[in-house]
């Protein structure tokens, strides 16, 4: 067993957190669209949105665990975190299906994901299907040549600026779950209709929209995998989720201790630094020391990816151990940084907002723990 | 694998950990697992991990489809079909 990482993780690590926080020191989280796509742009100049892409399609080729560490860069230094997650979600949940399962027209698409040309928006979840992904209502009829898409999803990170959707459809009702089949569906065909940007409490460099699909006509070389493989798929980009993109998380919560590390040693009250205080220092101590256990189940999840095991428990573990560490460190941070804390200024009520939803995207807290729980025989 | 060794481990897997047992002894090995929806989201994840550390058997995402995962009876044919994962350290 060796915990170190090797001399070339370690540069390429410290590659692109210099190179993060050179292009993002002035960039302050923005929702207007045509700002967002040149902060990817930004992003995509640094390699990040296509990390894990072979190199014939624009990529670095990187593994789980090498894409894991850029993610984390990115979240270390730009505060962003919307962007952070757009850009993984991106990567993770859509680039990766279409081209691990896409036709050769379908991975047409992938040199421009890999340039943040093309963004692309993960299509699942609707109104009666959040958890409950087998529930999807949206239909794929036909077979042949195309099929056509009728339907609507309610949580489309990316929707708004996405050129492309990668979206699971019903095409075999009678078989549930494995009844589901993938596309990458091109915004630009008639029928994908983008609702306004949703409003909603963080994340907001990431903007979302519902999508509908209205008699939409979709070639059947869109179609990823086999008809009835969508679930699988679907499944399988929630694991490279799950492990990958919370590495972002990883990356903030170690800017946030070192924040609260140099806030606590500069503020001084009843005469001292407030870090003196041991219930400030231990407060400090337990935010270090959920980050670095939620990072060794993380990093060993990847491994695992990386070994070809998609050890479901060992990713909801991680899943889950980034995802409470991230909200318990936030409010730990808020409650360090007193009043300044909760005014926007600081970043830290940001950090928190970010934080908060990172039990629910992906697959909740509740669901990982029933993984977790029924994989070890409950 | 062959199928005698493999339904009977499926079947059990199945019977404890998505129906409680399965006290009234309904499940068989045609029952339609996904139509009767068994195999949702989770349980699907969940037998894929027990096929795959429990009989060492990795199935392919390829293979993992409707006919393949219909019931008990297609699972054991699927699983004993495919190359047992060998142990680690062998
Ligand atoms: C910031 C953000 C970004 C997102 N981006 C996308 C995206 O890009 N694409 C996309 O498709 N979706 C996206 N989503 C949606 C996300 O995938 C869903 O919110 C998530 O799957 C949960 O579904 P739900 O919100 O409908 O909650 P529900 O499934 O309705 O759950 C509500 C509550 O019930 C609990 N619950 C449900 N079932 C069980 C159970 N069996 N056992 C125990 N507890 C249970 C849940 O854990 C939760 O606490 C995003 C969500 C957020 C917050």
């Amino acid at each position: 067993m060796d915990f170190e990482l090797s001399p070339l993780q370690r540069e390429r690590y410290a590659g692109i957190n210099a190179a993060v926080a050179e292009r993002f020191a002035e960039h302050e989280t923005c929702t207007d669209p045509e700002l967002v796509r040149l902060a990817w742009k930004d992003a995509a100049s640094i390699g990040l949105t296509g990390m894990c892409l072979p190199e014939e399609h624009g990529g670095a080729g990187l593994g789980a665990l090498d894409t894991a560490l850029g993610l984390e860069a990115f979240g270390r230094s730009c505060s962003d975190m919307g962007l952070v997650f757009g850009v993984a979600a991106h990567l993770l949940s859509c680039a990766v299906p279409v081209w691990e399962f896409g036709t050769d027209a379908a991975r047409e698409l992938l040199a421009g994901m890999a340039a943040g040309d093309v963004i692309a928006g993960n299509a699942m979840t609707e109104d009666e299907a959040g958890s409950d992904v087998g529930r999807i209502r949206t239909t794929a009829k036909g077979s042949g040549d195309a099929y056509v898409l009728e339907g609507e999803k309610s949580f489309v990170s990316n929707a708004p600026i996405a050129d492309v959707f990668v979206t699971y459809a019903v095409t075999d009702p009678a078989a549930g779950f494995l009844g589901i089949s993938a596309f990458a569906v091109p915004r630009e065909l008639d029928g994908v209709v983008v609702g306004p940007p949703l409003p909603k409490m963080g994340l907001n460099g990431c903007l979302a929209a519902r999508v509908r699909f209205e008699d939409c006509v979709v070639p059947a070389r869109y179609r990823l995998g086999a008809e009835g493989s969508g679930g699988a798929i679907f499944q399988h980009s929630m694991a490279w989720e799950r492990g990958c993109l919370f590495a972002g998380y990883l990356g903030l919560m170690e800017r946030q201790l070192a924040e609260c590390v140099g806030r606590t040693t500069r503020r001084r009250q009843f005469g001292r630094k407030i870090a003196g205080f041991q219930a400030v220092s231990h407060r400090i101590a337990r935010m270090r020391q959920r980050l670095e256990s939620a990072r060794l189940l993380l990093y060993r999840a990847c491994w695992l990816l990386d070994q070809g095991r998609t050890d479901v428990g060992a990713i909801a573990m991680a899943k889950t151990a980034v995802s409470e560490a991230a909200v318990a460190n936030s409010l730990d941070a808020m409650q360090l940084f007193g009043a300044s804390g909760y005014l926007a200024d600081a970043g830290i009520e940001e950090q928190l907002r970010d934080c908060l939803p990172t039990t629910v995207f992906s697959g909740t807290t509740e669901i990982q723990l029933e993984l977790i729980a029924r994989e070890a025989g409950l | 694998m062959t199928l005698d060794e493999v339904t009977p481990r499926i079947r059990t897997f199945i019977a404890e950990s998505f129906l409680d047992g399965d006290p009234k002894g309904e499940l068989t090995e045609s029952t339609p697992l996904l139509e009767w929806e068994v195999l949702n989201s989770m349980n699907s994840a969940l037998l894929l991990n027990f096929l795959r550390e429990e009989l060492r058997v990795e199935v392919p995402l390829a293979s993992i489809n409707a006919a393949n995962f219909r019931d008990i009876t297609s699972i054991s044919k699927l699983v004993s079909g495919l190359t047992a994962v060998p142990a680690e350290g062998a």
